[in-house]
C-alpha cells in the first residue's frame, strides 16, 4: 500500500519522525512509482530553491520616477513658497534700507539750511537739493519708499494667501482682523499725506503703518513655518503675539 | 531621486521575482513592483535603520503581495484545500533531466490560486509552514496540502 500523499510530501521535506521515515524508505525500495514521485518532488523543490531574481523590464523605473514626481507637488509647492519667501525677504530688506535712509527730518533741515552742506548726502541716496525743489523731492522719495514697502507687502501677502488653508479658522480670523485694522490706518495715512504732502507726522505715520503691516505678515510667514515644522509651542507664541497686536 | 533609483536597481529584481511569482503573471508583477516602490518612497521617512534597507523593502513587498492575494481571493472566493491532484499511485516516469528555470517559471504561472502562493512562500522564499499559514490566514495543515498540490501540478506540467 502506498503511503499517504502528505506523508510522501513530509518525507521530501525531511519532516517525518525517524520511525515513519524508515517505513517510507522501506516502501520506496519496492515501489517504482513512489520512488519516481519522491525524486520528482525533490527535483521541483531543488529547482524552486535555486530560482533567481528576475530583472524587471526597463520601462518600470521611468514609470515609478514619473509617479514619484507627480506625487510630490506638495513638496514642490513648499519649495516654491520658500523661494517666494526669500524673494519677499530680499524686497523687504531693500524697503527697510530705503525706509531708514528716507528721513523727513533731515529734509526739513535741508529746507532750513540749503547751502550749509551742499555736497553732503543723507544716507548716500539723497543729495541736498535747492530749497525750492525740496518739497517736490520729499514727495518723490516718499512715493519711492511707498512703492518699496508695497512690493514687500505684496510679496508677503502672496505667501500668506497661498497658505490660507494651513490656518485654523481662529488664527485666520486674527490675521484678517490685524490686516484690516492696518489697511484702514494705511488708507487714512495716505489721505493725510495727500492732503499735506510736507507734513512730517503724516509721512512718519504712513511709513510706520507700512512697517506694522510688514511685521504682521512676517509673523504670518513665521507661523506657517512653525506649523510646517509641527512646532506647536512656537506657533502658539506667534498667534498670541498676533492677538496682542489686534487687541 | 538618484539615490532612490540606486535602491531600486539593487533590490527590484528580487522584489519583481517575488511579485511576479505570487501574482502568477509578469504583467501583474510589474504593477505590484511599481506599487511597492511607490509605497517604499512614501514610507522611506519612517525607515528607522533598525533593519537593513533590503530587509525592510522585502517585508514591505511581501506584505503588499499578501494584500494583493487577499483582495484577489476576496473577489474570486476563498481557496479550498481539497487535493484534486494526481495521486502518488499514478505511475509517472522519473524525469531524466534537471528542471530548466524558464520552464519552472512558466509552469508557476499556470498553478491555481492558493497553492501557488503557498508554494512560492514555502519552496522559493523559504518560509516554514507555520509562517506560510499565518501569512495566508490558513491552517498549517492547509499550507502543507497546498504546497503538495502545487508540487504535484508542477510535476504534471513539467513532465
Amino acid at each position: 500500500m502506498h503511503p499517504n500523499e502528505l506523508v510522501i510530501n513530509d518525507y521530501v521535506d525531511n519532516a517525518l519522525p525517524a520511525a515513519e521515515r524508515a517505513e517510507v524508505e522501506r516502501h520506496l525500495g519496492e515501489c517504482d512509482a513512489c520512488r519516481a514521485l519522491v525524486a520528482d518532488l525533490r527535483a521541483i523543490a531543488r529547482a524552486a530553491t535555486a530560482l533567481e531574481p528576475i530583472e524587471p523590464p526597463a520601462r518600470v523605473w521611468p514609470r515609478i520616477a514619473d509617479a514619484i514626481r507627480r506625487q510630490e507637488p506638495v513638496a514642490a509647492e513648499r519649495d516654491r513658497s520658500y523661494w517666494k519667501w526669500l524673494a519677499a525677504a530680499a524686497v523687504l530688506v531693500l524697503a527697510t534700507i530705503v525706509g531708514m535712509r528716507f528721513n523727513p527730518l533731515s529734509k526739513q533741515r535741508a529746507v532750513e539750511q540749503p547751502r550749509q552742506s551742499a555736497s553732503t548726502t543723507s544716507g548716500g541716496t539723497t543729495a541736498a537739493a535747492p530749497a525750492g525743489d525740496t518739497a517736490q523731492t520729499v514727495e518723490t522719495e516718499l512715493r519711492q519708499a511707498e512703492e518699496h514697502y508695497d512690493k514687500a507687502i505684496t510679496g508677503l501677502e502672496q505667501i500668506a494667501n497661498d497658505n490660507q488653508s494651513a490656518f485654523d479658522p481662529g488664527t485666520a480670523a486674527t490675521l484678517h482682523k490685524n490686516l484690516a485694522v492696518i489697511d484702514q490706518a494705511i488708507s487714512e495715512s495716505r489721505a493725510a499725506v495727500h492732503a499735506q504732502p510736507n507734513s512730517e507726522p503724516a509721512q512718519q505715520s504712513l511709513l510706520e503703518n507700512f512697517r506694522t503691516k510688514i511685521a504682521v505678515l512676517e509673523d504670518t510667514v513665521a507661523l506657517i513655518n512653525e506649523m510646517r515644522k509641527g512646532n506647536e509651542a512656537g506657533a502658539a507664541r506667534i498667534v498670541s503675539g498676533l492677538k496682542e497686536k489686534s487687541d | 531621486m538618484e539615490a532612490f533609483e540606486t535602491v531600486y536597481k539593487q533590490h527590484a529584481p528580487r522584489i519583481y521575482a517575488l511579485a511576479t511569482r505570487m501574482a502568477g503573471s509578469p504583467d501583474q508583477g510589474e504593477d505590484l513592483l511599481q506599487e511597492i516602490f511607490l509605497q517604499a518612497h512614501r514610507k522611506l521617512a519612517s525607515f528607522k535603520g533598525d533593519a537593513a534597507l533590503g530587509t525592510w523593502l522585502y517585508r514591505l513587498a511581501v506584505n503588499h503581495c499578501l494584500d494583493f492575494v487577499r483582495s484577489r481571493q476576496a473577489r474570486m472566493g476563498k481557496v479550498t484545500d481539497t487535493l484534486d491532484v494526481e495521486t502518488a499511485a499514478q505511475p509517472v516516469a522519473r524525469r531524466e533531466t534537471p528542471i530548466a528555470r524558464i520552464d519552472l517559471e512558466r509552469a508557476l504561472e499556470r498553478l491555481p490560486e492558493g497553492c501557488r502562493e503557498a508554494f512560492v512562500l514555502h519552496d522559493i522564499e523559504g518560509y516554514d509552514h507555520r509562517e506560510v499559514a499565518e501569512m495566508l490566514g490558513i491552517a498549517e495543515g492547509t499550507s502543507k496540502s497546498q504546497v503538495f498540490k502545487a508540487r504535484m501540478k508542477l510535476r504534471g506540467l513539467l513532465s
